[in-house]
């Protein structure tokens, strides 16, 4: 079963069949995509939908999708931890349209506030690589603390982050 | 989260991937024989195959069956049924990791296509063969497939579409 989780400007949820074309324009934007993966094909940007929504049914966690409150999709966020990694992960990407206006940044509380309070983790991490600013930006202003660096299984050696609960009116 | 349902044939159990099918998966994609199906691949990525398959239930409400024997070896193959973007039409597909030359692919295709005429109401249904893949193309003959056309896809290459008998043609 995958909750849903609102804030205030957004709905965090499982993703469905309809968001294919929403994974698709996202991996087809080769700048946009390019820290996860991309650009993929069509035919490749469902298998990745269809990944999200496994890792729930193995891990018990993933990632959402989310959307305004209108349910304009806008990007995805969640939890994440392949098979192989030495770390579980806060991700999180967006159709570069709603890039600018701190929806990650929103979302990612919400995801961060899930896995203290109703997963019960004693910590939540993430990690990126050295050349992803935007990313490093984002995860400073959720209060994460470099605690060390790792190589991981892609042969990457990134700063791994932990990061705070977040207060409550800052989450909501 | 649809619950995944347990078939069971004559000698086999149809049942839900999960985690616990990961070694034969990945050993299965580290050989020779995982060629004409994607491989070879790591365990990593793998893992984020059978991820894929379990997603594809949710997704589209059927999917494909890790096989057990009843008693014996477990996590033999992947059976069923299978529509994921850049497929001409919803499949019905087989897999085998080990255990082959028992007829066992056989046995449960023909449940998977039970399914989807029985349970699902399909009305037609087919299976993308790889040319190459004279094995994979005889259990097809022996489901009654007849060659339909061809098909271009952009990462396995032109596959051959054999379109399965009727629901009202296996009465």
């Amino acid at each position: 079963m995958i909750p849903t989780l609102e804030t205030k400007r957004l709905v965090l949820r499982a993703p469905e069949l309809s968001d294919a074309p929403v994974y698709a324009a996202f991996f087809a934007d080769a700048a946009g995509s390019g820290n996860y993966g991309g650009p993929l094909r069509a035919d490749e940007a469902f298998h990745v939908l269809c990944r999200d929504l496994g890792h729930w049914q193995l891990k018990g966690f993933g990632k959402w999708i989310v959307t305004l409150h209108d349910g304009t999709p806008v990007g995805g966020c969640g939890l994440i931890h392949p098979e192989g990694w030495p770390s579980h992960e806060l991700t999180w990407w967006l159709l570069t349209e709603y890039r600018g206006q701190r929806y990650a940044n929103e979302a990612s509380r919400a995801a961060i506030a899930f896995a203290y309070d109703t997963l019960g983790w004693p910590v939540v991490e993430t990690h990126m690589r050295d050349e992803n600013t935007a990313a490093r930006r984002l995860v400073e202003r959720l209060g994460g603390a470099k605690t060390r660096r790792a190589t991981f299984p892609d042969g990457v050696t990134r700063d791994v982050y932990s990061l705070p609960r977040q207060s409550a009116e800052a989450a909501a | 989260m649809i619950p995944i349902p347990t078939l069971e044939t004559e000698r086999l159990i149809m049942r839900a991937p999960g985690q616990q099918d990961l070694d034969a998966y990945a050993d299965f994609y580290a050989s020779e024989r995982s060629h004409m199906v994607g491989g070879p691949l790591t365990r990593i990525e793998v893992w984020r195959w059978l991820a894929s398959v379990i997603g594809h239930w949710q997704l589209r409400g059927f999917g494909r069956w890790m096989l057990d024997e009843k008693n014996g070896s477990t996590s033999i193959g992947l059976v069923g049924l299978h529509y994921p973007e850049g497929w001409p039409e919803a499949e019905i597909g087989w897999t085998m990791f080990s255990g082959e030359g028992k007829g066992y692919a056989f046995e449960a295709a023909q449940a998977a296509r039970r399914y989807a005429y029985d349970t699902l109401g399909w009305t037609t249904a087919v299976s993308l063969i790889n040319p190459a893949n004279t094995r994979s193309l005889a259990l097809g003959k022996r489901m009654g497939v007849t060659h339909d056309y061809d098909y271009e896809h952009p990462q396995f290459g032109t596959l051959a579409v054999w379109r399965h008998p009727s629901p009202e043609a296996l009465q």
